[in-house]
């Protein structure tokens, strides 16, 4: 199996890469694409959270809103790694080696399996009357590796 | 040299020595314009889960008053910080911001984003019991909605483009 720096590498030198690298617009475009799909994105994964936490829609089923809004999640997601692969298609060797960019790989990575695995679960798991404290912890757990994702996605192009 | 009054008053926030101080800073400009960023997901993300609902497209068990009054006290949060942050970032760069095409377009669609729920409210929301519990909302309501998202979308747009200007 070819090491990520080949991947990288291949990226940059992708037909993809070159457009990306010489378009005076492409890379703004993408970026604005991947701003949009990041409010819906944030949007959702709020929502859903508060609901875990009791403090939006007590009285309304968690897992029925867990069911619609991970849809938007899920969506706005995959916009989300597309646009991404194509603003990193414009400076991947230098997203390789930046620190920012790993710790966002890393909290991404994990926020998505948390989201798939413990998140999902506890939300359809959830009852109207009570919020335990599992699912407190679940919901902070969630925002916080959300938010690590934006914060080190900001941190890249300003360190 | 005489000077449009508006032009005047964004050189003296500029020339000042707050504006100058935010501007000038290693970290304050950066630190300030990150928080306007990612309270985009606040702001935009908390009403888009309102205009979601309105189109019909979520959450269709539950009426739309109940989700708007979940929604608006964080809508008007992120409009908040948005607008604190706005208004530093543009302090620090005013008298370029006059003359950037992409922030007269961004402050228009802000005018327009705010206009739009305003006309909202005083009309099709009026009525809001009689089809609040419908999964598929009135037009005017659903038109409101699809402007809110494409309006919000757009101010995305021209805030990001203003740094191409």
């Amino acid at each position: 199996m070819f090491s990520p720096h080949h991947w990288f590498e291949a990226l940059a030198q992708s037909p993809l890469g070159h457009y990306t690298q010489t378009s005076r617009w492409a890379f703004a475009v993408i970026e604005m694409v991947h701003l949009i799909a990041l409010a819906i994105l944030g949007g959702s994964v709020l929502f859903l959270d508060l609901r875990l936490l009791g403090v939006v829609l007590r009285d309304e089923s968690a897992a029925a809103i867990s069911r619609d809004l991970g849809r938007v999640l899920l969506l706005s997601l995959s916009v989300m790694v597309l646009s991404g692969i194509g603003l990193l298609s414009e400076e991947a060797m230098k997203c390789y080696y930046s620190p920012a960019f790993r710790c966002k790989m890393a909290l991404l990575a994990a926020a998505v399996v948390f989201y798939f695995t413990v998140h999902r679960r506890t939300a359809q798991r959830a009852d109207t009357r009570t919020v335990s404290l599992s699912q407190r912890a679940v919901a902070v757990i969630s925002l916080l590796l959300w938010l690590g994702v934006g914060v080190a996605g900001r941190a890249i192009g300003l360190l | 040299m005489a000077q449009p009054l508006l032009q005047h008053l964004c050189q003296v926030l500029y020339d000042s020595p707050f504006g100058t101080s935010i501007r000038e800073s290693d970290n304050a400009f950066s630190l300030i314009e990150s928080v306007h960023v990612l309270s985009i997901t606040l702001l935009v993300g908390s009403i888009s889960v309102l205009d979601l609902r309105i189109l019909g497209l979520i959450l269709r068990e539950i009426p739309v008053v109940r989700i708007a009054r979940a929604v608006l006290p964080l809508t008007w949060a992120g409009f908040g910080v948005m607008f604190a942050s706005g208004f530093l970032l543009f302090w620090a760069e005013a008298a370029k911001s006059y003359l950037n095409p992409a922030f007269r377009v961004k402050v228009v669609l802000l005018l327009l984003v705010g206009l739009n729920p305003l006309i909202f409210h005083t009309t099709v929301y009026r009525r809001v019991t009689e089809w609040e519990r419908e999964h598929r909302s009135p037009w005017r309501a659903r038109a409101a909605a699809c402007a809110s998202l494409l309006l919000w979308s757009s101010v995305i747009v021209a805030g990001r483009a203003i740094a191409y200007f």
